[in-house]
């Protein structure tokens, strides 16, 4: 019950935030009175010629008309043409969205099960040789710049060694497109061939993102467990002869990962923004590859939209995080 | 009083810190007798915690150091036997525990029934002795539900079945502690250890908890050993009182005698200091010494008016003053003018 | 005075914190002596073609770039441009914030709530994407990086600031000194301000070593300071079309990078375990 009017009161303000994202996305790329129009124009287009094109894009009209246009759009699931392509905006997010989210849910997936058992040692040998290797870990983990790293995978592993494919998704067209997580759609194509291709491109991509995810869950899950370790119901737990290995497996991870959970927010953040770069590098046909693109291409109506479905995302999955943290912490659900 | 449950002999704990090693308990005598309820009374920092804990085998492992002594609980010394023995046989079966604060003692995340289940999985009485703790059989799970219901009803909780079914923050301090004692005495054990079992309760509640463990103590023929600095509860509910001073035990008799004719000085102080009608509240002069270099011999012989030379040299052996009423003290005092 | 000596000698005690400041020292020291310290001072705008792409080697300790500049040199007056962005963004992302967040926190009323519901707005979207949007917008430029970087962190010591000032009004002292009648302005400066520095300074030392990341990220994606300005994250992005061969290419300006945010990290850390005991046990312990 209690639960149910968190997810109420979270749900409520989705909507205000992503109106909020959006009129701040529309300021910042509109604040600057700049001419896309001429740029697709062309230097030897007529002055008619860049009317009938402003009026296409809907540019000739006031800021304040053309901003709840675009809201209007935004509402219906238009979000424009690209300046670039022509092509509606949102066709290219929703082909390109499959390609993120399976990228991300694998790299949350190798942060989760790497980072919570190196988590979980790090704080049963606290201050032991471990502890320290574990902790040089972290650091780098939250200090490394992601496009680097990224380069340096495929610099060793790629260039040097030739162990995994440079670059791209797939080799080939890929699986047919069921769901567009093609490690899923290739299972269900019955293709080993295809996923293992699949799974081969994902190495890189997949740990270069997982990196500093990895660093986060392990330094909350190591600082979690220590506290619980170090909590009242622990020591009750072993006064009263409650075997070791059922008080850390059974208890405290559970609270060290309550914990954790809350910081998942956190995480997804980073793997965003480090996806777009990650995503640039080894040309993973994404989101984050489409904004570059757009960059490049000075593609405006083109990063409005990428800007607002990140946002959509992170405030999706935030969302999730709350719910999740509801439900698992008794306390919070008050 | 009938036989010996618990002795604990020439107990030498200490703690190592940054400087240096804190000798907590210095060569320590105590003892508990079957069916009886001891007060272990003194000022925090005095020891009485870490007697309790290392009863239970529970110091912190990497800090404190066992010099010597011995802890014979039932004929058997502890100290001697390996950590997953006690943890098995004694620690929660035998020998079960109160803590001083029912909130965080309970894991927030978990329900109290759940928590309860647990503890019950590892040490119901339905477990035969040294017969490895596999699966939780459905007939014993059932049988111990059934223990469960009866014994909170027996601390007196209202609706148990409702109470299992809460979260340890949706239950008040009183209730949480009841639950504390019904799970101090699900697994039947032979002594129950409570340290400082009221200090975070109100004191109207204070009274009523302390009543019911005497009385469920009685009952069921449990020992209880129970620390307190506050010498009255300690009257109320206590057969016999140890008092420790800077990790010495000083002084150990029946309630009544205590009161009446207490022998150590410190004893005689720490009860003039309880403020009285025709006295007034008068402290004790001096500070309690620290433990990394306590004063050699009698422990509080720099605070205490009859010291002599033979005081600071080596600590006063046992002396017996009267019936079960021993001391240590090379000067104790046999008059009664002290009471209060 | 005392207490900045205080800090020091706590500071020099902690290892990996007097690690952090001596990164941190080494950029400043490569940032103001650059000209001294470059074996090549010029290569900030000079080209020699014939001499592109070289290995490390005595003559050039880091190699060459695709111009024949020396990379080591560049990559210490990228120390400057560096030092630039990460300070003036963090500076005034502080000067904006945080008087936002005491404003927010000490009054309870709409203008508050407004506030805050802004910040919390920007929050809703991972910063990078935010100052991509503005960065493109802007125009690459080292002003623009500057700005992107500002408007989208401000809102982290608003939060900051309003959530630890909700916190200090409750003290006994600062309620206290509300109903002896002291005025919002010497309330907010004299009793809650100092209160809630420790925080401020922790959040804004770990602060530099992310906006150090973003800052680099933005120049990778070519929205930072346009060629040949020796942004560290512009010659990584430089680099990929000359992989494998001229590994150190990438390699050396990445390594800048790693190490300077590591700097800024691990003295943040530190500072919290000295400044801010709350904290101390539950991530570092």
């Amino acid at each position: 019950m209690r639960v149910l009017v968190l997810i109420v009161n979270r749900l409520l303000w989705f909507v205000p935030t992503l109106l909020g994202l959006l009129i701040i996305t529309f300021t910042i790329t509109h604040i600057i009175p700049s001419d896309p129009i001429a740029f697709i124009a062309g230097d030897n287009a007529s002055a008619e010629q860049i009317a009938q094109l402003k009026e296409k894009f809907g540019i000739d009209k006031p800021i304040p008309v053309q901003l709840w246009n675009y809201i209007v759009g935004v509402a219906q699931g238009d979000f424009g043409k690209s300046l670039y392509t022509q092509r509606p905006i949102a066709d290219d997010l929703v082909s390109r969205l499959p390609a993120t989210l399976e990228l991300t849910l694998v790299a949350v997936l190798l942060a989760a099960i790497i980072g919570i058992p190196l988590g979980v040692l790090a704080a049963v040998n606290r201050n032991s040789w471990i502890d320290h290797i574990l902790r040089i870990f972290t650091v780098s983990g939250l200090a490394i710049a992601a496009f680097w790293l990224a380069i340096l995978f495929q610099l060793l592993f790629a260039m040097e060694w030739g162990l995994t494919p440079l670059q791209g998704r797939v080799d080939g067209w890929g699986p047919d497109v069921v769901t567009g997580f093609f490690l899923i759609d290739s299972l269900i194509m019955g293709d080993w061939a295809v996923f293992w291709d699949v799974v081969h491109h994902m190495i890189l991509p997949a740990i270069t993102l997982a990196f500093p995810a990895m660093a986060t869950v392990m330094r909350f899950t190591r600082a979690g467990v220590l506290d619980a370790i170090n909590s009242n119901y622990v020591d009750y737990q072993q006064a009263m002869g409650v075997p070791r290995r059922v008080v850390i497996w059974r208890y405290v991870l559970r609270n060290a990962l309550i914990g954790t959970v809350t910081q998942l927010g956190l995480i997804f953040g980073s793997l965003i923004a480090n996806g777009v770069v990650v995503e640039a590098v080894f040309d993973w046909p994404g989101l984050g590859l489409y904004a570059v693109q757009s960059i490049l291409q000075s593609d405006y109506n083109a990063i409005m939209g990428f800007t607002l479905v990140m946002g959509t995302i992170f405030i999706i999955a935030n969302l999730l995080v709350d719910i999740t943290h509801g439900l698992i912490d008794p306390r919070e659900a008050r | 009083m009938g036989d010996e449950l618990l002795k604990v002999t020439d107990l030498q704990v200490g703690f190592s810190t940054e400087g240096g090693l804190a000798r907590v308990l210095d060569h320590v005598n105590f003892s508990i007798d079957t069916g009886e309820i001891v007060g272990l009374v003194g000022e925090s920092g005095c020891g009485k915690t870490t007697l309790a804990r290392s009863i239970l085998g529970v110091l912190p492992k990497n800090s404190a150091r066992i010099g010597s002594g011995e802890i014979r609980f039932q004929g058997r010394n502890l100290l001697a036997e390996d950590e997953a023995t006690l943890a098995t046989e004694v620690r929660g079966r035998q020998i079960t525990f109160v803590p001083q604060d029912p909130f965080s003692s309970f894991n927030p995340v978990f329900t109290i029934g759940a928590q309860i289940e647990e503890l019950m999985k590892w040490k119901s009485p339905a477990i035969e002795a040294g017969a490895r703790v596999g699966r939780y059989s459905r007939t014993r799970r059932k049988e111990d539900r059934e223990r469960v219901m009866e014994l909170l009803r027996t601390v007196q909780l209202p609706d148990p079945a409702a109470i299992l079914a809460k979260y340890p923050h949706e239950v008040s301090g009183g209730q949480r502690q009841r639950l504390m004692i019904a799970m101090a005495l699900l697994p039947e054990p032979r002594l129950i250890i409570a340290d400082e079992p009221t200090t975070a309760l109100d004191v109207t509640i204070q009274a009523q908890i302390l009543k019911l463990l005497r009385r469920l103590a009685t009952d069921l023929g449990v020992s209880v050993l129970f620390t307190t600095h506050d010498l009255g509860t300690a009257y109320e509910i206590c057969d016999r009182i140890t008092v420790m001073y800077a990790g010495q035990e000083v002084e150990s008799a029946p309630s009544d005698e205590f009161f009446a004719a207490p022998a150590h000085p410190y004893t005689v102080r720490l009860l003039q200091s309880l403020p009285s009608r025709d006295r007034g509240i008068t402290g004790i002069p001096g500070s309690i010494p620290g433990l990394i270099a306590p004063p050699p011999g009698c422990r509080f012989h720099p605070r205490c008016d009859l010291a002599t030379a033979e005081c600071s040299a080596t600590r006063p052996g046992i002396t017996e003053v009267g019936a079960n009423h021993l001391v240590r003290c090379y000067h104790p005092e046999t008059t009664t003018e002290a009471a209060p | 005075m005392k207490t900045a000596l205080f800090l020091l000698r706590k500071l020099a005690s902690d290892r990996t914190a007097a690690l952090g400041a001596l990164l941190i020292l080494m950029l400043v020291v490569a940032a103001i002596a650059a000209p001294v310290l470059s074996t090549h001072p010029g290569d900030v705008s000079e080209f020699h073609p014939p001499e592109r792409l070289q290995g490390p080697s005595l003559e050039h300790f880091f190699g060459t770039d695709r111009m024949g500049s020396d990379i080591y040199s560049r990559i210490l007056f990228g120390a400057r441009i560096t030092i630039s962005i990460a300070v003036i963004a963090i500076g005034v992302s502080v000067l904006i914030g945080v008087p936002i967040g005491l404003i927010a926190g000490y009054y309870r009323n709409w203008v508050s709530d407004a506030l805050m519901r802004v910040s919390d707005v920007f929050l809703a979207v991972p910063q990078i994407v935010l100052a991509i949007a503005i960065a493109q917008t802007l125009g690459p430029s080292i002003e623009n990086v500057i700005l992107a970087l500002s408007v989208t962190y401000w809102p982290f010591w608003a939060r900051l600031v309003y959530s630890e000032t909700r916190s200090a009004l409750n003290e006994t002292y600062v309620e206290a000194s509300i109903a002896l009648g002291a005025s919002p302005w010497r309330v907010m400066l004299l009793h809650v301000l100092p209160n809630i520095s420790s925080s401020v300074i922790v959040r804004t030392t770990i602060g530099m070593g992310g906006t150090i990341l973003t800052a680099a990220t933005l120049g990778f994606l070519g929205l930072g300071p346009p060629a040949p300005t020796p942004e560290w994250g512009r010659m990584i992005a430089e680099s990929r079309e000359f992989l494998p061969e001229a590994w150190w290419y990438a390699t050396a300006p990445g390594l800048a990078i790693f190490l300077v945010v590591m700097g800024f990290n691990l003295l943040g850390d530190g500072l919290r375990d000295i400044l801010d005991p709350r904290t101390r046990r539950s991530v570092d312990g």
